[in-house]
Order: structure tokens, then C-alpha cells, then sequence
């Protein structure tokens, strides 16, 4: 072996990744995202995609320098900063966002979705900076890069956070951008339409145009990892309840008694690591469909996500000259 | 004055939020994986616990049972999405612990369900139900092919048939089985509920007569069933009127395990259980399915009492336990539906009752396989076991390559359980340790419940964010209290099953089932240790399946 050998170069020592995605605003499960380049000595963190956090728990003011909140179906009444302090720790668990106010702001609030929104994107975006801030100093004293993106969850507003990029953080957002000598890292965030109109939605048909556009300035495709949110359709790792998307919110369907499961991916992801057997594919979006697919030489995996119950569901893959030399699911 | 704000919740329209499911049907998986036809309850504790008491014993099952149970609400609400023992386990004993104890006496020992699925097929489903109609009927082949059904040959037959068609069925797509389950419900509901209405109007007088007349219209040879049933009882060591005895009542309560142990199965599927993470539907699920379970056993338990009386139970019990040939009708084992269908001179009734024990026997299979190859996808996936058995076949999404391992995998033990495995004498599998699969499943759960009581301590932060843990009891979480509880009364039905000569491990004449508890051990301890070398290799660690990243 050469005593210098490239990364990720044929013969050289493979480059080590550690790809994980949908931790919709929670803290902890962030915050062991960038932990884990250390924890699993990896070369890279990659991220697939939805960032943002779903709910927004208003924490009003009442009496006797308390306060009020729900979560959960289940009124809190917190009595003080110390309860005010731990209650914040499960919202950042959850990753909901806060906000404390007056009862008479809240009421300005109520009923009023626009307003809701526009405080949505103001946190959402203020955590994802403090997060965008936080990898830069964790892995200063790195090679590490970590690699950030938007999924169909995020608004184009809160992901103008990852222009704070400086120097470890590299922002992949609709980018293709180099992961080690050899390889290089092609990020598609949209899915196809979901029962909740999600902000970066796309038919299919889009879908097609948008993976083309992406491929087309990718220079060798099976040196490439392909970061695409949205799985494959029917590869397994797409495989989700089907909802009636006509109530509010969306129910699941039924069939003797028991759900009906469908897989909600994309054939455009799906014929694209078809057509371009990429070293490999890295995809979310469901949650709760881990698992691995083979799309002819390439493997495409769904690490799965469980960041409401704190836990960081990732996986490890080596690649080397345009080689998938290993894999590893974790669950930290 | 401030006025008291109660604050809701703001939404995105892009939430994710999903109209809480009932877990009803989660609930009805859990009732039909505890078999309220397994007859061991029945045919095996009365003659070798003799002065048991059968309703106070399942009493007790349900009471050792229920801290189980709470235990895995807890469990299955802090991890909704991974589901399962292996992964309870893992996190919180680690992963070389979690995968050995559940490979071994899960993965391993579930192949004896798969046996035991189709020994019920057979034994308790097709036989009697063939001389039922054949006696109703008057038509002989019927007779004949329960009589053939019954045999070890039978038996073979029908079990290898019994895991094919579970394969095929499981295989081709789960919604073929989801269609076949809510049927298995309503049709084992109507069976069972049959058999205790039989149980209920007739009496121990008539009862007798009528199974006699049954026995000698299967066997014109047989003359005075009851009377010489009785007799071989007595010389056999039976005593028709034993004192109350506390201790074999309570050892009542491992042998009832084999059905009530299952209360927390549904978890093995949490990602497949929408809303899992709400603590009361999990309870529901879990505590709501043992109540139900427990109280249909004991009402079955009431009604022979009343049907048959303890006498009956008795020459009942002594064709299973005693083996004695003279107690068995056709060379049938006097099970609760058998005798049930000789109370009965309607072939519809005993195609009734016959549909709803076939069909609960078949679903048992199918159980085997949900469980054990969502197990091993899982094992393969963290990179325990090979890819290979976590692959998922394209054109029918489920892993068929897991399932047609446990099917080859189950054929040699399929032979083994029925004593039919040439060059292999092990004579005592499908009797006197038949119950040996409660126990290393016992003591998979039993682990589990450990698991939970150390939940709070060894993975802090998923106890914390979990919503089982605003509940505490005296100072300590309440899932630790449960947790130890259920680590108690596990462990006093599981070594019980190694240590009393009447749970049949201790009974047998040599040390054969010492050496499989044993040896499965073993073997998960190598397999760990083999595929973590090959993972090392390649330059991965198969630790990082389960090891937590510190948030700080």
C-alpha cells in the first residue's frame, strides 16, 4: 500500500460516510449527528434532507410568574424556571419549536396561519443558523465536512440558513459538489406529493426534469453518491400507510380492519439509479421503512428515522473507486 | 387579573399528522397469538399437579403476567419504531446480549412453534374434527382420516404442508394475510364460544355417556370408555380426590404461560402500529389482550368444570400426561374441543368448532414466521446476521429469503418433535417437554422486563423522552417497579420449567433438552462472534448497531 494513498481512491483507503436524515428540528438528535463523526471516525456527514421541526408549542404567561402550555393532548402548567428549563429540553427532543409570550399575543396568533407560519420559518430558520454555527465550531479541528441539505419539509426560507456556510459546513442544497478525491455528492431534496402539501413538493414528472438537471453536472455518475431525499418507488424503502388525503388531518385507509401499506417513492429516483448506477443511494422520507434495495450494481439505502424518541438512526457506508465496500446501519 | 390562557398547539398544514388509529387490530393479533385453544392448561396440569386448582392457576399466570405486560408498554412506547425484544434489549444490555438471548430462545426455539403449529393442526384441528364428522356423519372415511391425522405420519404430513402453505401465503404479499387473520378472528370466536356453550349444558352424568357413546362409535370395540378410562387412571398413580395443593396451583401458572406470555408479541410489529408511541393504546394492545385471553382460559376452565367435572379433567388429563391409551378416543388425546364435539350430534357444530381450532392452529405458523423473520431482517440489516436474510423480494416486498430459511430450518426440527428423525431418538419432545419453548421464550420476556426496570438507567435519555416517564411510583420510575416485578415472577416460571420434574424438562430420561438449552445458547454466541469478525473486516463494527452517541 502507498504510504500516501488517496481517499476513496481504487487502492487507496475508502472514504467513510455517515448519512442520516429527517430529524425535523430535534436538538439532541442534531447535536449527535455531528458527534457521530468522532463517535464512528468517519470521513464525512452527509444529511438527507428535512431539518425543519413540525409543531410550534406556544408557551403563554399566566399568573404568579408561571406558565402555560399543551403538548401532547395534555395541558402543563410550569411553575417556574426550572420546569420552564426541562420542559424546553422535551420540546427540543421532539423538535418542536417555542415561544414564549402574552396572553394577548397569543390571541393575535390564534386562528391566524399566515402569522403562524411566518413565526414557523423565523424559528425554524433561527435553529437551523445555531445549528449551521454549531458544526463549524464542533469540527474545526477536523477534516470533516458535513455535507446539509433541505427535504420536501422545509420551506426555501428557513433553508437560506445554509448560505451561513463557511468552511466544514458545505452547503448541497440542488448542488453537486465533491465528496473526496474520486467521488462526488449529488443532492436532490423535493419528493413526489404527499396527504400535506408539503412545501417542496413535485410530481413525478418534475421530478424527472430536476434529477437530470442535478446528473448533468455530475462528471462521472458512478463515482457519485446520490443524496435524493425521496426513495425509490416500490423499492421497499418507501413503504408508508395510505391515507385519505380528503379529512384533516389525513386518516389511514382501511381494509379488513387492518391499514393498507403502498409505497409512496418515486419512479424518477428509481429509474435514475437505474440508468446511472451510481455508487450509491442514500434516501429518507419515510421513517419508518429502513432497509436496502439493489438497483443492478448499485445499493440504495433508508437508515430510517426515530428523532422523536431521541435516537439518531444512521448508517456508515465506505465507498472506494466508485465501490460500495461496506455498510453499517447504526442507531445512536 | 391575568387571564388564564390554555394555549393550543400551532400546526403547519405540513404537520405529519395522522388521525390517530384504533390499535383494535393489533389487539385481536395479540388474542389469536395466545391460542385460547392451546389445551396444555387443560390435559397437562391436572394429573401431573394433582390437587391444582386450573382457575386459581390461571389466575396466577395472568397476576405473574401483568408486570410483564406494563413492562413492555413501556418498552414499546419509548421505542415505537424499532419494535421488538432485539432492539429492547440491545440498548440497554448491549448488542452482542441482545442478539444471542434473542436468537437463541427467540429466532432459534420458535421453530418448536412451528412444529408445535402443526402437532395443533393435526392433534387438536384436523383429527377431531374428522371423527367428529365421522361419528355425526356416520361416514368412515372421515373416521379414518382423523384416526391418520393423529399419527406420527399424520402429524409430519400436516406439519410440513402447515409451514409451506404459512410461507406461501406470508410470502405472495401481507394483505393475503391480513384478509385471512380478520376471518381467523370471528371464526375462532364462534368456535370457542361454541365449546363453552357445550361445556355449560350438559353435565358430568351425561357427559360421561355421552363419550362413551362417541368413543365406541369411533372404535365399535370399545365398551364402558369412561369406567376403564378411570380405572388405568387410578393404576397409573391418578388420586381422584387429592387435597388442594398451593404449590402445584401456582406451578399451574408457567404451563398457562404458554398462552398468556404472548400479551406483549404485537411489539415485535411496533413499526407497523401507527400511534405506538401513545402509552394507552399500547396498553390497550398489550394489557387489554392478556385480560381478555385470561378470562376466556378461566371461563373455558369453569365450564368443564361444570361439563365434566374434576373427575373428567381428570381421565381427561391422564391420556396426555400418562400416555395411557385407555383414556384416548381413536388414539386421540381427550382435548377440551374433542370432547366438546361429543356432546354435540350436529356435523355443522363440529365443522364449527373443527374450522375455528384449525384456523387458530394455522395462524400460530403464520405467527412464527411474522415475528421471527421480522427479527432476522433486523439482525441482517445491523449486520448480525448476512444481507441475505434482510433482502426484500422485489416483485412481493416481504424478505423471502427469511422465511424460506425458517422453513428448511424447521423441517429437521419438525422431525425431531416427532420423533421421526432418523438415526435421532428423542422420544419425549411433543409431550413431556413440549413446554419447552415457554420457557426460553419466557426467558426472552423475562429479559425484556429486566430491560425495562433498567430502562431509566442505562439509556437515560430515550426513558426521559419517553411518555412513560411521568409516571413514578414512591420516588422510583413506576417501569422500573413493573420491570423488576416482571423479572421476578419471569424468572420463578422459567426456572421452574428447569427444575420441577411436572413442567417435563426435568422428567425426561436423559439430558437431551439440557443440551439444546444449552447448545442454542452457544450457537448465538458464536454467531455474534463470527459476524462481528466479518463486519471487523471490512472495517465495521457491528456495535455501532446499537451504541449511543453522546447529544453533548
Amino acid at each position: 500500500m502507498p504510504l500516501f494513498s488517496k481517499k476513496g481512491k481504487s487502492g487507496g483507503q475508502p472514504t467513510r460516510l455517515f448519512y442520516a436524515c429527517d430529524i425535523h428540528g430535534s436538538e439532541p438528535t442534531y447535536r449527535k449527528f455531528i458527534n457521530s463523526a468522532k463517535f464512528y471516525e468517519v470521513d464525512a456527514l452527509v444529511f438527507g434532507g428535512d431539518l425543519m421541526g413540525k409543531l410550534l408549542i406556544p408557551i403563554v404567561r399566566d399568573a404568579g410568574g408561571t406558565w402555560r402550555a399543551r403538548l401532547h393532548g395534555q395541558d402543563h402548567h410550569l411553575k417556574g424556571p426550572e420546569e420552564l428549563a426541562e420542559f424546553h429540553k422535551t420540546l427540543e427532543t421532539l423538535g418542536f419549536y417555542w415561544q414564549e409570550m402574552e396572553p394577548d399575543e397569543y390571541r393575535e396568533y390564534e386562528g391566524n396561519q399566515g402569522r403562524i407560519d411566518t413565526l414557523f420559518d423565523v424559528l425554524a430558520k433561527q435553529r437551523l443558523k445555531e445549528w449551521v454555527a454549531l458544526a463549524e465550531e464542533r469540527l474545526a479541528d477536523t477534516r470533516v465536512r458535513v455535507y446539509l441539505c433541505g427535504g420536501n419539509d422545509d420551506t426555501d426560507e428557513v433553508l437560506t440558513a445554509l448560505d451561513d456556510a463557511q468552511d466544514r459546513v458545505v452547503n448541497a442544497e440542488d448542488r453537486v459538489v465533491e465528496l473526496d478525491d474520486e467521488h462526488t455528492l449529488a443532492t436532490v431534496g423535493y419528493s413526489t406529493p404527499t396527504p400535506w402539501e408539503t412545501p417542496r413538493e413535485r410530481t413525478d414528472e418534475e421530478l424527472v426534469g430536476i434529477v437530470e438537471k442535478v446528473v448533468a453536472r455530475v462528471p462521472d455518475p458512478s463515482r457519485c453518491v446520490f443524496n435524493f431525499h425521496c426513495p425509490p418507488l416500490d423499492s421497499g424503502l418507501d413503504t408508508c400507510l395510505q391515507l385519505d388525503a380528503s379529512v384533516w388531518p389525513p386518516k389511514p385507509i382501511m381494509r379488513n380492519n387492518q391499514p393498507v401499506y403502498y409505497g409512496a417513492g418515486s419512479q424518477a429516483v428509481a429509474d435514475a439509479l437505474m440508468t446511472y448506477q451510481p455508487t450509491v443511494g442514500l434516501h429518507g422520507h419515510i421513517h419508518e421503512s429502513r432497509g436496502l434495495a439493489n438497483f443492478g450494481r448499485t445499493k440504495a439505502f433508508n437508515p430510517g428515522s426515530e428523532y422523536g424518541e431521541g435516537v439518531l438512526r444512521g448508517l456508515i457506508v465506505a465507498i472506494r473507486g466508485g465501490e460500495l465496500v461496506g455498510h453499517q446501519f447504526t442507531s445512536g | 387579573m391575568s387571564e388564564v390562557v390554555a394555549p393550543q398547539v400551532f400546526t403547519r398544514r405540513a404537520s405529519g399528522l395522522v388521525r390517530v388509529m384504533s390499535p383494535y387490530s393489533a389487539f385481536i393479533y395479540n388474542i389469536l397469538t395466545m391460542g385460547i385453544i392451546f389445551p396444555w392448561t387443560y390435559v397437562w396440569a391436572p394429573t401431573a399437579l394433582q390437587g391444582s386448582n386450573l382457575v386459581l392457576g390461571i389466575v396466577f399466570a395472568f397476576v405473574f403476567e401483568l408486570p410483564i405486560a406494563l413492562a413492555y408498554v413501556w418498552l414499546a412506547t419509548a421505542l415505537p419504531r424499532s419494535g421488538g425484544d432485539y432492539v429492547f434489549q440491545s440498548r440497554v444490555f448491549g448488542g452482542g446480549f441482545g442478539f444471542t438471548v434473542v436468537f437463541a430462545f427467540f429466532v432459534v426455539w420458535i421453530l418448536q412453534w412451528v412444529a408445535l403449529s402443526g402437532w395443533l393442526l393435526a392433534s387438536l384441528g384436523i383429527a377431531p374434527t374428522f371423527l367428529g364428522l365421522g361419528v355425526t356423519t356416520g361416514i368412515d372415511a372421515f373416521t379414518e382420516i382423523g384416526t391418520w391425522a393423529a399419527g406420527a405420519t399424520g402429524i409430519v404430513i400436516i406439519s410440513i404442508a402447515n409451514a409451506l402453505i404459512a410461507l406461501v401465503l406470508l410470502v405472495t404479499g401481507f394483505r393475503n394475510y391480513v384478509r385471512f387473520q380478520y376471518v381467523m378472528w370471528y371464526a375462532i370466536l364462534l368456535s370457542f364460544g361454541i365449546v363453552l356453550l357445550l361445556f355449560l349444558t350438559t353435565n358430568p352424568g351425561e357427559a360421561q355417556g355421552q363419550l362413551g357413546a362417541f368413543a365406541t362409535a369411533i372404535d365399535p370395540g370399545v365398551s364402558g370408555f369412561f369406567a376403564s378410562a378411570r380405572e388405568a387412571a387410578v393404576a397409573a398413580g391418578v388420586d381422584f380426590n387429592p387435597p388442594f395443593w398451593l404449590i402445584g396451583t401456582l406451578l399451574v401458572a408457567p404451563i398457562a404461560w404458554t398462552s398468556l406470555q404472548w400479551a406483549t408479541y404485537s411489539s415485535e410489529q411496533g413499526g407497523e402500529i401507527k400511534n405506538a408511541n401513545v402509552f394507552r393504546n399500547q396498553a390497550f394492545i398489550m394489557v387489554g389482550s392478556l385480560v381478555v385471553t385470561a378470562g376466556l382460559l378461566v371461563l373455558l376452565a369453569l365450564a368443564m368444570q361444570n361439563g365434566i367435572g374434576r373427575e373428567g379433567i381428570l381421565v381427561a388429563s391422564s391420556g396426555y400426561w400418562y400416555a395411557l391409551p385407555e383414556a384416548t378416543i381413536g388414539g386421540n388425546i381427550m382435548f377440551p374441543n374433542l370432547m366438546a364435539m361429543a356432546f354435540t350430534s350436529s356435523p355443522i357444530i363440529v365443522a364449527l368448532i373443527g374450522l375455528g381450532f384449525i384456523l387458530n392452529s394455522f395462524q400460530i405458523v403464520c405467527n412464527c414466521y411474522i415475528g421471527t423473520t421480522r427479527i432476522m431482517v433486523a439482525q441482517g440489516l445491523d449486520g448480525l446476521l448476512p444481507d441475505w436474510f434482510s433482502r426484500v423480494n422485489p416483485k412481493w416486498k416481504t424478505p423471502l429469503n427469511a422465511h424460506v430459511a425458517y422453513l428448511i430450518a424447521a423441517i429437521p426440527v419438525i422431525l425431531l418433535f416427532n420423533d421421526r428423525f432418523p438415526g435421532l431418538n428423542v422420544p419425549d419432545w411433543s409431550t413431556k417437554w413440549a413446554l419447552g419453548v415457554t420457557f426460553a421464550n419466557g426467558a426472552v420476556m423475562t429479559l425484556s422486563a429486566l430491560a425495562a426496570a433498567l430502562l431509566p438507567y442505562r439509556a437515560k435519555k430515550l426513558y426521559e423522552a419517553s411518555p412513560g416517564a411521568k409516571y413514578t411510583w414512591g420516588g422510583m420510575p413506576t417501569v422500573t417497579v413493573v420491570g423488576a416485578l416482571g423479572f421476578l415472577f419471569g424468572s420463578l416460571m422459567v426456572g421452574a420449567f428447569l427444575f420441577r420434574e411436572e413442567l417435563g424438562l426435568a422428567a425426561t430420561s436423559n439430558l437431551f433438552p439440557y443440551y439444546v438449552v444449552a447448545g442454542t445458547a452457544v450457537v448465538g454466541v458464536i454467531v455474534y462472534f463470527v459476524m462481528r469478525s466479518v463486519r471487523a473486516s471490512k472495517g465495521l463494527k457491528v456495535e455501532y448497531a446499537f451504541a449511543e452517541i453522546p447529544p453533548e
